[in-house]
């Protein structure tokens, strides 16, 4: 099979997961205890008043109407329209998007920055107090709830020593980077690093940890075959033999765990997003649930949901570019 | 696996790049911050208009709540969060001080005409925010854009908040307007001191119904300077306003739903304001130096409703016992850190129609196993439903209400936690039948008037009500449309009076609103939720 037909069959078999991504997200509405009517109309409302939030949110048709109607609006780019916040739902979703995006890039970024030194080390300095304090380190950070570490951080970083800010996102980073190119202003940007490191650590603990156990198991499967010793007895220097050699292959398997890990962090920043009132659409998921503001949750979720397929599918098609020993079949 | 061509990166390539740029970042992560470092954030704004801190800037201020308004449209909503925004902007025709009694507002004068006619007199010289004048024909659209669905591109939720209005008009001979109701209307007058800001009808009937709930043209002090959805919303002062140019220049509102977020940022000096401090954290904002706690009797009363027609509710000696059981002075002190005031009746202090010779009910857990032996039920087993974490404490409020009880020797109680959505869906189905027996439930007024605390749980004319007495339902039905304020209020009073003495609820606690302060801002709290920041000055 070519790798056309390998990334058509991916993309056919993408569509279908997320057909059913939007039904089961769909059917959620009605899985879920309490009606949307009951959080938009205040509890002395008229019956009246509630036979006419309840049409406005179509909650007066059979259900196969409303998935239909669902379904066709969404093919058309339609995700319905927010009556508690009087505007359709694709604008507030999307309007989210980059930050959580931006967040879970920066995340990514600031674990590679530390995870794989991390790793590496771990890996060259085996039994050795270096080895232990990484390996210690991956423990605490895959044991830590991150709800946990994002107060801690602002209580000690933020309150306690006054170095960085508790919360909040003043600018995002393309309007950021506009103000710097366009108007040589630095102001925009800086603000935009200093909001966004403290929940970036907070998001990408867990992953940093998680990346150093791979790095490191992976640089010892990798320093323990025979083409390690062959560089060596060419009599390549050690440098060159662990970052050229060992380290490129060991990456083969980061990269692709990367690219899944990017797709998580977007569904799973929403803690962490809440914890920094960071304004993307972890935090915009916890509030349209509190107030059952179903087209908001419909849509940020097949949003998530589209992500995380159109990422495996192009890990995938990245993997197999990467490593040719893995077949289409 | 074929390449194309050359000028795609190759896989070695890629790897080596890869492996390059761990090796780069390895070496970056290892050096220390660059010449521009992010230590500690700028004061104030900046030339981005996004600064966080406040600290420094003296005219202005930042105010933190729980939620972000939904929309800018001040008739599309019922969110007091969306309220404490709008009305820095938008005016009432009748204001309320802080102690919540009714003011002149963009009305200098009010009066009862007949039993279905008011009449309200409209303010002279004052400016929309874009410049043109008020008139009363934007008094009048703005009532009916509220109760005429098919007024102002709206069918407004908020109808029934002036309930009995069916309309307004402009009245020829004077600065004034005519607001008709159906039939004898005793509340219009207090619901028009809470509800419906005045719009400007060119304005509104200008705009598509996306642009009215984006953008702000109001009378109030500030004008809108910045909108961001779900982020924050900023105002400058009104220079034109009509009791003067505010003393905070600029005041920025923007919202943390998790309380300990907004608590952090007011103890880093991000902001000035927060609003809904849980209790306990009310003794560390005390301690800070540049802080304080201001606190004031809301308008929500919590209480334990019993269904009237099913055993054991139905007896009155059984729901007394349920009162006598609860030592709610201890809940209050302990669960509540001293924020929050007993209850005897369905309404507040302070309210039209309290009755001020009420006490709560002691704390006499003998007296209550006298009464449940009394009341046939001895060793009954109930369960009272709670909607989780729905109002301040309310859980922690109710696991106590539910331990008291449980420690009577002659009933066994348990707690059920139930989903707001879901609870509130079994009360207003219409069907008695569906509520729970035994549920804690919150109750907002902010008309400061017992008819809305009386009227909806004990008459038949809703589909919440939870207890029917005939003589305090003709109590009520005569208060309301009783038009002799005399008269009315002995009429609520005795309602009241009898509500006390049936245990129509187990009487629970007014909520308290307990804000954190900077120590450069003065203010004092009102009761109707609202920050205003036209009353708040600066140190």
């Amino acid at each position: 099979m070519s790798q056309y037909h390998f990334l058509l069959r991916r993309g056919l078999q993408g569509l279908f997961v997320i057909w059913g991504v939007v039904t089961l997200v769909f059917l959620l509405r009605y899985m879920t205890p309490g009606s949307p009517v009951d959080f938009v109309a205040p509890l002395d409302a008229s019956p009246e008043l509630r036979e006419q939030v309840a049409a406005n949110l179509g909650l007066d048709q059979p259900i196969y109407v409303q998935y239909f109607e669902y379904l066709f609006g969404l093919a058309q780019g339609d995700m319905g329209y927010s009556y508690l916040r009087s505007q359709p739902a694709s604008s507030i979703i999307f309007a989210r998007l980059p930050a959580t995006i931006e967040l879970a890039i920066v995340a990514t970024i600031v674990a590679m920055i530390f995870s794989i030194p991390l790793g590496v080390i771990s890996a060259t300095r085996r039994h050795e107090p270096a080895d232990y304090a990484a390996t210690g380190f991956s423990l605490v950070g895959i044991s830590t709830p991150n709800f946990w570490l994002g107060i801690m951080l602002i209580l000690i970083v933020s309150v306690g020593l006054g170095i960085l800010p508790t919360s909040r996102r003043p600018i995002g980073f393309l309007p950021a980077m506009e103000l710097l190119i366009f108007q040589l202003e630095t102001q925009g940007i800086r603000e935009w690093v200093v909001h966004i490191i403290l929940p970036a650590i907070t998001l990408g603990t867990y992953f940093t940890a998680m990346i150093v156990r791979l790095t490191r198991s992976g640089m010892l499967d990798e320093l323990g075959k025979s083409y390690v010793q062959a560089t060596r007895a060419k009599g390549l220097p050690e440098t060159l033999v662990r970052y050229k050699h060992v380290l490129r292959n060991t990456m083969i398997p980061i990269i692709t765990v990367l690219g899944l890990q990017l797709g998580s962090l977007i569904g799973g920043a929403v803690i962490t997003e809440f914890v920094f009132n960071w304004p993307g659409l972890g935090t915009l998921i916890i509030n349209a649930i509190n107030v059952r503001d179903w087209p908001i949750i419909q849509g940020a979720l097949i949003v998530i949901g589209i992500g995380f397929v159109v990422i495996n599918i192009a890990v995938d098609a990245l993997y197999t570019y990467l490593n040719p020993k893995v077949s289409y079949e | 696996m074929s390449h194309g061509n050359n000028t795609r990166i190759g896989r070695r390539s890629f790897l080596a790049y890869a492996g390059a740029a761990t090796a780069t970042a390895s070496v970056a992560g290892c050096l220390g911050e660059g010449e521009d470092d992010p230590g500690a954030t700028d004061d104030g704004t900046d030339d981005t208009g996004n600064g966080t801190d406040t600290g420094d800037d003296d005219s202005s201020i930042w105010i933190s709540q729980t939620q972000d308004p939904t929309t800018l449209d001040p008739h599309d909503h019922r969110e007091t969060t969306t309220d404490n925004v709008l009305l820095q902007a938008y005016e009432l025709h009748l204001a309320r001080d802080p102690d919540g009694e009714i003011t002149d507002g963009l009305a200098t004068d009010w009066e009862i005409l007949d039993d279905d006619r008011h009449q309200l007199t409209i303010r002279e010289d004052v400016q929309f925010h874009n410049g043109e004048e008020l008139v009363p024909g934007d008094s009048a659209f703005s009532i009916n854009r509220v109760v005429n669905p098919d007024e102002g591109n709206l069918e407004s939720p908020q109808a029934d908040q002036l309930a009995g209005v069916t309309g307004a008009e402009v009245d020829d001979d004077e600065h004034a307007i005519i607001v008709h109701s159906d039939g004898a209307n005793p509340t219009a007058f207090a619901n028009l001191a809470s509800y419906c800001p005045v719009v400007q009808e060119s304005w509104v009937m200008d705009r598509d119904a996306d642009e009215v709930g984006q953008e702000i043209n109001g009378t109030g002090p500030y004008q809108l300077e910045e909108f961001v959805t779900d982020e924050y919303t900023r105002f400058t002062s009104f220079p034109d306003y009509w009791q003067g140019e505010a003393e905070i220049e600029e005041l920025t509102i923007d919202a943390a739903p998790e309380s300990s977020t907004r608590i952090n940022s007011l103890q880093a000096g991000e902001v000035d304001i927060s609003t809904a401090v849980p209790p306990d954290d009310a003794p560390s904002i005390d301690g800070d130096d540049d802080l304080y706690i201001g606190e004031a009797p809301s308008t929500r009363i919590l209480m334990l409703p019993m269904r009237y027609d099913v055993e054991p509710f139905d007896s009155q000696e059984f729901r007394q016992a349920m009162n006598y059981a609860i030592d709610f002075d201890a809940i209050i002190e302990n669960v509540l850190n001293n924020f929050g005031d007993a209850t005897a009746q369905p309404t507040l202090e302070g309210y039209f129609g309290h009755n001020p010779d009420l006490d709560p009910y002691p704390y006499d857990p003998e007296r209550a196993e006298e009464l449940v032996d009394e009341s046939g039920h001895a060793g009954v087993e109930i369960e009272l439903h709670v909607p989780a974490g729905r109002y301040l404490q309310s859980d922690e409020i109710a696991q106590s209400c539910v331990g008291y009880i449980d420690d009577l020797d002659n009933v066994s109680c348990e707690i059920e936690m139930r989903d707001f959505g879901e609870l509130a869906g079994t009360l207003l189905d219409g069907d008695i039948e569906t509520t729970p027996p035994f549920f804690l439930i919150g109750w907002g007024n902010t008309t400061f008037d017992a008819q809305q605390n009386l009227f909806p749980w004990f008459t038949e004319d809703t589909s919440q009500y939870t207890f029917i007495d005939d003589d305090l339902q003709d109590l009520i039905y005569a208060a309301a449309t009783e038009v002799d304020e005399d008269e009315r209020e002995q009429l609520l009073m005795d309602a009241c009076e009898l509500a006390h003495e049936l245990a129509v609820f187990v009487f629970l606690n007014r909520e308290y609103l307990i804000y954190g302060l900077n120590e450069r801002v003065e203010w004092e709290p009102r009761q109707d939720e609202y920050a205003l920041a036209y009353e708040m000055s600066l140190r």
